[in-house]
């Protein structure tokens, strides 16, 4: 038999098909066909579903290698990479977080000049400071050649920051306000009681020559006074941090107006002239500075301290210029 | 090539049948019907290459027995079409007569070279495509193309898939 259908594999052929011909019709002519093959299917998904669960599982543990080990290579060095971008980018932020920040100290800058037209300042650029810490000195980028010389005051929209002691070709070194060997001739906005504000080496500069008799409160506000021909009239110098009885004088500490310990841009004042009261944001006049003390603001803002009052009072050693 | 063109070329008796290790036969038909299905999950691309009719191929040609052949193929069909939800029989024809005739021509020419390999590949891809179609138009009555640039694609993919798993399967030869 076996010899038979090998020598005619032609006519096994032809029944093999013509099986499957007919297993196809019957399957085709009855409606519900699916039913009469489904020992057929059966067996074939019992027979090979078992080796697909393998092979899923084979396919899941090989993937889970790979993205567990193989491909955290890659991801390190992904990871590195993206580091590095992140790196990049938050230096770049803060770049530009710098820049918008030095662009509205400079628009600052330039809407105080442009609100007093009438006094010639010049904007300049901190770039360093005093190496040694008990002088509190800053160096700016302005110097001859942009006609600084000394004794030229130095402000911030915020209010007083020193005077020019030494100038350079492209560079200037300022005295601030509470160093020990600076003094700004000063007086109390509320009393109009003159003093000087000396440095003393610490933070917080103090206001001599106040008698123990004149009443001074904390808060208020100091103003140049103009007599240390350095610096206009009633710019704010800062605020009465603390008053305390003293022999002969009070002890009165200031706290600056300026932040004296972030500077980054400031203003050289090239001439003394006062500064004029201008429009206030609201568009209303700013109150000029008062004849009268009651009517003088505490805080002393720039705006509104300008007065033409020409008030003579005492003049102490530490106005002079000094080199 | 020119062996496949030229059955002459070499005489029937030395042509060497080749022998496989126990069990290769259906090791392979098996992965192969598993892969075709178990791929198909993991993309489209794998609907490309048909792995049961190069296992079917492979084993015709190698084994060159037509009666092993038909069987072989009538198996991996079925086997085809019992995964699928086409009616048992499709598959099964096309590739039992593929079996018998790779067997047929496999008992002629020698298929050893990789681009005689891909010929073969190539037209018994189409000649089993127009066997389904013919099942499908005349028992079916469904209106399948015998020819689509898709499949002029999967012939050639197929074929270029097959000279490798050709190769695979030739270590799995019992030397003699």
């Amino acid at each position: 038999m076996i010899d038979t259908i090998r020598r005619r594999p032609l006519a096994l052929l032809a029944g093999v098909v013509l099986a499957q011909v007919l297993l196809l019709a019957f399957q085709i002519k009855r409606e519900n066909g699916e039913d009469h093959v489904r020992l057929v299917r059966y067996w074939a998904v019992e027979m090979l579903t078992p080796l697909e669960r393998a092979g899923t599982l084979a396919f899941s543990k090989i993937s889970g290698v790979w993205y567990g080990y193989v491909s955290l290579h890659d991801a390190r060095a992904e990871n590195q990479k993206l580091r590095g971008e992140v790196e990049q980018l938050r230096l770049r932020n803060q770049q530009l977080e710098s820049r918008v920040a030095e662009e509205q100290r400079l628009g600052v800058l330039q809407s105080f000049r442009e609100a007093h037209p009438e006094a010639a300042m010049l904007a300049a650029e901190v770039i360093g400071a005093s190496a040694d810490p008990t002088s509190h000195t800053l160096f700016i980028n302005r110097g001859e050649h942009d006609h600084i010389r000394r004794n030229l005051g130095v402000i911030t929209p915020d209010g007083v920051v020193g005077k020019i002691v030494e100038v350079f070709p492209a560079s200037a070194q300022v005295l601030l306000i509470n160093d020990k060997d600076s003094g700004v001739g000063a007086l109390i906005a509320s009393t109009r009681t003159h003093g000087v504000v000396k440095g003393s080496g610490d933070p917080e500069p103090r206001m001599e020559y106040i008698v123990n008799d004149e009443k001074v409160q904390v808060g208020e506000a100091i103003t140049t006074s103009g007599e240390d021909r350095i610096f206009p009239k009633d710019l704010p110098i800062g605020t009465i941090a603390s008053a305390d009885p003293g022999n002969p004088f009070q002890v009165i500490r200031i706290r600056p107006a300026a932040r004296l310990d972030r500077l980054e841009e400031v203003l050289v004042l090239l001439s003394q002239k006062e500064l004029t009261p201008k429009k206030t944001d609201g568009g209303s006049v700013a109150p000029s500075a008062p004849s009268s003390p009651s009517s003088q603001p505490k805080t002393g803002a720039l705006k509104s301290a300008p007065t033409a009052n020409q008030t003579a009072g005492i003049k102490s050693p530490a106005l002079e210029p000094q080199r | 090539m020119s062996y496949m063109l030229n059955p002459g070329a070499e005489s029937e008796s030395n042509i060497e049948v080749h022998k496989y290790y126990s069990g290769t036969v259906l090791g392979a038909a098996l992965l192969a019907l598993v892969l075709q299905a178990f791929l198909h999950k993991y993309g489209r691309w794998s609907e490309l290459i048909d792995l049961p009719l190069l296992v079917t191929i492979y084993f015709g040609v190698s084994r060159r027995n037509p009666v092993t052949g038909l069987f072989l193929g009538a198996a991996i069909g079925i086997f085809q079409d019992a995964l699928s939800h086409d009616p048992i029989g499709l598959y099964g024809i096309a590739k039992t007569i593929v079996g018998y005739v790779a067997s047929s021509i496999g008992a002629r020419i020698d298929t050893e070279h990789p681009a005689s390999r891909f010929g073969l590949i190539f037209l018994f891809f189409h000649f089993h495509q127009v066997v389904l179609t013919i099942t499908q138009h005349v028992l079916l009555d469904l209106q399948t193309p015998f020819f689509s640039p898709r499949l002029l694609l999967d012939s050639i993919v197929t074929a270029g898939a097959g000279i490798v798993l050709f190769a695979l399967l030739d270590r799995l030869r019992r030397s003699s």
